[in-house]
């Protein structure tokens, strides 16, 4: 907690072991195929140590967490998707859910009118 | 009875309309302050109720003649429709808090469900195209997303999902939604205040991020992205369409990320609060008369 306090609002706090290793698997999954330790970083984004990456995508592959292939010397990981169908399909239920149980989902957002819809595409273009 | 039985219903009305006109302008992290309000509204509106419907299992008319025949004058016996009224009311509350607790608790249990087959650790990520992201409480908590939602991001904006996702865990934002979602369910007029926390609370873990990420506007863009790539989502559209409020949404949380941060103010929830406790006196004094009531129609 102490360290949240000390954050300045300005710059991007430093992140735990935790955070990281959410953030490396988030990158992993949002790939189109299985990444280097190199690429992995890029993906991430941020300023973070090659061996960092290295050490997370090492941590995430002992869980069980994420996959990988050997590329001649190197490694590629890749995103495990187990459970993959069993996962989709009570999710998909979840979603089609009534009314009741709709609003009791707290979304990170959720989707839009037509007018909002422009209003959000003219602010990401103006972002560029 | 005092009119005072009926002072946490006017009060609630009140706290109703002042919440609709200070959601956008209120510091986010004040969401707690109209929390506490709707719960002493609802439970003085519902305390009401139950006094209002206990007049029923007595006479009070004639009590009253007898009282004033004494020479006390009893404040206005109820009338018989109100208390008829306030019993109907009374039930329907009661039966619309079990309908909230139980999709609460089934929607939970679900997100549970869908989280532990997708692996362990902070994050489970389902693939699943459309662009989904939920907080699930739980020990320890954890992030759902969806590949759809991970794949339209970049490494930065994806860190703005997590962070927000977190704030709502660490901050537990559940609670806060789940009391205003019982106080409203007890008393509807509290809708436009549960709409207000759930956008409060959004807010609270959008300016988390952001502090977080150190940018804003990396926030809204983040959100902006989520939103339309969800756009061909007719259902949520359908729900979300639905809600009384229609300035509350992302198009509101982008906006007040791109203004000037929020500034604490200190009049807003003071105000609020002092609504709340007012509600709480008023009920205290419905209790009295009603106790008084109870004396004369027992008198031991």
């Amino acid at each position: 907690m102490a360290t949240r306090a000390s954050r300045s609002s300005r710059t991007p706090a430093r992140r735990a072991a935790g955070e990281l290793e959410a953030e490396v698997l988030a990158a992993l999954w949002a790939a189109d195929g299985p990444l280097t330790a190199a690429r992995a970083r890029e993906a991430v984004g941020g300023e973070l140590a090659y061996n960092t990456v290295q050490t997370i995508l090492v941590r995430l592959y002992e869980k069980g967490l994420i996959g990988r292939v050997a590329d001649g010397r190197r490694h590629e990981y890749f995103a495990v998707k187990g459970a993959e169908e069993l996962a989709a399909e009570q999710m998909q239920a979840l979603l089609s859910r009534g009314r009741d149980r709709q609003a009791v989902l707290q979304r990170f957002a959720t989707s839009l009118s037509v007018e909002d819809a422009r209003l959000l595409q003219a602010m990401l273009r103006r972002r560029r | 009875m005092t009119i005072s039985v009926y002072v946490p219903a006017a009060l609630s009305l009140l706290l109703a309309a002042i919440s609709r006109i200070v959601v956008g302008r209120i510091a986010p992290t004040r969401a707690v302050v109209f929390v506490v309000a709707a719960m002493l509204c609802a439970a003085a509106s519902t305390w009401g109720l139950v006094l209002l419907s206990a007049t029923l299992l007595g006479d009070t008319s004639m009590v009253a003649e007898e009282a004033s025949e004494r020479g006390v004058q009893l404040q206005d016996p109820v009338p018989q429709l109100i208390g008829v009224t306030a019993v109907v009311l009374l039930v329907s509350g009661v039966f619309r808090v079990v309908r909230v607790l139980r999709a609460r608790r089934a929607t939970t249990q679900e997100l549970r469900a869908v989280c532990s087959s997708c692996g362990t650790g902070e994050l489970a990520v389902v693939a699943l195209a459309a662009p989904h992201a939920f907080a699930v409480p739980g020990r320890p908590g954890r992030i759902l997303v969806t590949q759809g939602l991970l794949s339209v991001l970049d490494g930065d904006e994806r860190r703005v999902v997590l962070a927000h996702e977190r704030a709502h865990l660490q901050s537990r934002h559940h609670w806060l939604r789940a009391a205003t979602e019982v106080s409203a369910a007890l008393n509807p007029v509290l809708i436009p205040v549960r709409e207000a926390v759930a956008f409060l609370v959004e807010r609270s873990a959008d300016e988390h991020a952001a502090a977080v990420t150190g940018s804003r506007r990396l926030v809204a863009a983040a959100i902006a992205k989520v939103a339309l790539a969800g756009g061909a989502d007719g259902g949520v559209r359908a729900w979300s369409a639905a809600l009384p409020f229609v300035g509350c949404g992302v198009s509101a949380r982008v906006a007040a990320l791109h203004a000037d941060p929020p500034r604490p103010e200190p009049l807003v929830p003071s105000s609020v609060l002092a609504l709340g406790v007012a509600t709480a006196i008023a009920a205290v004094q419905a209790t009295m008369a009603f106790y008084q009531l109870v004396y004369w129609l027992w008198p031991s």
